[in-house]
């Protein structure tokens, strides 16, 4: 009757699961706190495999391990006898038995099911957004990799020794370790798997005259893939900026848009006193107004703007410093509808304030305030001025004589 | 075969004394004036403990009988820069051992050497090394080994280097 056999490896603490275990992975694969991958290279890779062969394969012989020599072998000679002195008898040679690792110079295009279908062109994909401070500036940056490269990489494990039984016991842990065709190594958090190719003898056992011993070489392919932190790209996301606007009469700049929720774009820039093209880097469909330091400027004739295009031209170049502020609804067909479906439209009427009425009458029925200004100065709706009808505004004051009104809406 | 039989060829010229005298005076040449000595560990082929489906044995396992010291003409041959695995893994792997040994030394002696059995050549005074019997010679029926046609007279033995771990002579 055998000995009972006492399970001694039992976890009595459960692992991680599901997303608790994706986190753990990928904290594994990240060590280096830079929020990327470590890159994983040949060496790593290399380097992955002697671990993987040192920890499975060990092999007892007459009370004793079998050594693996503990790096790969290279056509470097001077490099053989520092990696084998400490197997090796009074002549230099490497003691029977051992076991070495070979590496194939030629690495081949990968294999690796998760990184088969590869995409052209070394593209980058966002990997992760990390907030950022600066100490003015609350930003974002975001982190992009490329696709990591898969490459197959063959091992030859051989086995020199000078009994059978050596060679049973080797076998049975290489068979039993790729019972189901391949195992796993890890490589600085990644699960890198190593398929069994094939077993070959090249024992010397026809050398009647001779030494001999025997030599089985085992092969493997190591399915692995490339990551490279020299290609990976940080670049800063869109930064928010707080922008204040001082305007006369201890009033806010207020805008007013219609009841449905549209995305409006305010670009700002910073004049130089020399440039008079200013671009908001994509077209804008319908542009509401633009000012220099809070005050609006009228169109064609302080700037100028071709419809769709990105590009605002000013008659003269702003004052160095100014602060130039474009407010635009973005798209070359953008198409800006209300909650009932009617294509609205914005215009921007200028009257010249003669003393008498304070009651200006639009060309267009008006849907929905944008702006208000008297010279260039935005009103309060409510305060400097009310919609009077569906096409007329009244100013609440009288303003200087012939002060320019500016009423821009959406109808 | 009991009964012996006496060999009369080539009597008009050389004799059995004839032949004595030679290998005594080729004796003297190799035992007296050459010296070469080697020593020889016949392998206890009945107490060596080994495996019984492979009949392997592990280190140091091997039981010989008491060494004993013979003399022989030695050539060593030279050691060939080789590599297990298509040159990685280099090694020089030790030349063979040929041994001449006159067959009338081993009966003074009164032993025999057989395939596998394994001979200790002291290369200099701080190093042994030791070679197993790959090919015992025990079949010199050609004239090589034939003293003018009259009877064989001496051995050739070859050796390969051993492993240190199938055999260092403790």
């Amino acid at each position: 009757m055998g000995i009972p056999k006492r399970k001694t490896d039992i976890q009595i603490y459960k692992g991680k699961q599901l997303t608790e275990r994706r986190q753990e992975l990928l904290e594994k694969i990240t060590k280096s706190d830079s929020y990327l991958p470590d890159s994983v290279l040949h060496d790593d890779l290399d380097s992955g495999m002697l671990d993987f062969i040192k920890k499975n394969f060990v092999v007892i012989s007459d009370g004793e391990q079998i050594p693996v020599i503990p790096k790969i072998l290279t056509i470097q000679r001077w490099a053989q006898i520092m990696n084998t002195w400490e197997f090796s008898d009074d002549d230099g040679n490497l003691k029977v038995p051992f076991v070495g690792v070979i590496r194939r110079p030629d690495v081949q295009p990968g294999t690796n099911p998760s990184v088969t279908r590869t995409i052209p062109d070394r593209l980058q994909f966002h990997y992760a957004s990390v907030a950022t401070w600066n100490g003015t500036q609350m930003g974002a940056d975001v982190y992009k990799i490329p696709q990591p490269v898969a490459v197959d990489i063959t091992f030859e494990v051989t086995i020199v020794c000078t009994k059978l039984r050596e060679l049973n016991r080797f076998n049975k842990i290489v068979l039993q370790k790729f019972a189901s065709r391949q195992a796993y190594t890890i490589v600085k958090g990644h699960y890198i798997p190593i398929i069994m190719d094939k077993v070959e003898d090249n024992s010397p056992i026809d050398q009647i005259d001779g030494r001999r011993f025997y030599m089985q070489t085992y092969q493997f392919t190591m399915l692995g893939f490339l990551i490279d932190q020299d290609e990976f790209e940080v670049k800063p996301a869109v930064s928010r900026f707080f922008l204040m606007n001082e305007f006369a009469k201890n009033t806010n700049f207020q805008k007013k848009y219609i009841n449905k929720r549209i995305d409006i774009t305010i670009a700002t820039f910073k004049a130089d006193g020399l440039q008079t093209a200013f671009s908001v880097g994509e077209s804008i469909s319908m542009l509401f107004n633009v000012a220099i330091n809070g005050l609006l400027q009228e169109r064609d004739v302080d700037f100028f703007h071709i419809a769709g295009t990105s590009k605002i031209t000013f008659a003269s170049p702003p004052l160095e410093g100014s602060t130039i502020t474009i407010t635009y609804f973005k798209g070359r067909n953008s198409v800006f509808i209300d909650s009932y479906g009617k294509t609205l439209q914005v215009s921007t009427e200028y009257f010249t304030y003669n003393g008498s009425t304070l009651i200006f009458t639009l060309l267009n029925s008006i849907d929905s305030i944008v702006s208000l200004d008297i010279n260039g100065l935005i009103e309060e709706e409510g305060q400097g001025f009310d919609v009077e009808s569906s096409t007329q505004v009244k100013l609440n004051f009288s303003p200087i004589s012939g002060s320019k009104v500016g009423v821009t809406y959406v109808y | 075969m009991e009964n012996k039989l006496p060999i009369t060829r080539m009597s008009k010229f050389f004799s059995e004394e004839d032949f004595s005298l030679q290998i005594q005076i080729g004796q003297e040449y190799l035992h007296g004036d050459l010296n070469m000595k080697l020593v020889l560990y016949r392998v206890d082929r009945q107490k060596t403990d080994k495996d019984d489906v492979y009949g392997e044995v592990g280190k140091d396992e091997i039981k010989y009988f008491p060494p004993i010291e013979f003399n022989a003409l030695v050539k060593v041959e030279e050691a060939k820069n080789s590599s297990y695995k298509g040159g990685m893994l280099r090694y020089l792997e030790p030349g063979n051992l040929l041994l001449s040994v006159y067959i009338k030394h081993l009966e003074e002696l009164g032993i025999d050497i057989r395939y596998g059995d394994y001979i200790g050549y002291p290369e200099s005074e701080e190093k042994i090394r030791f070679y197993t019997v790959t090919n015992d010679g025990r079949v010199t029926s050609d004239n090589k080994h034939h003293l003018f046609g009259f009877k064989p007279y001496y051995r050739t033995i070859t050796c390969a280097i051993a492993q240190e771990q199938e055999f260092r002579g403790v």
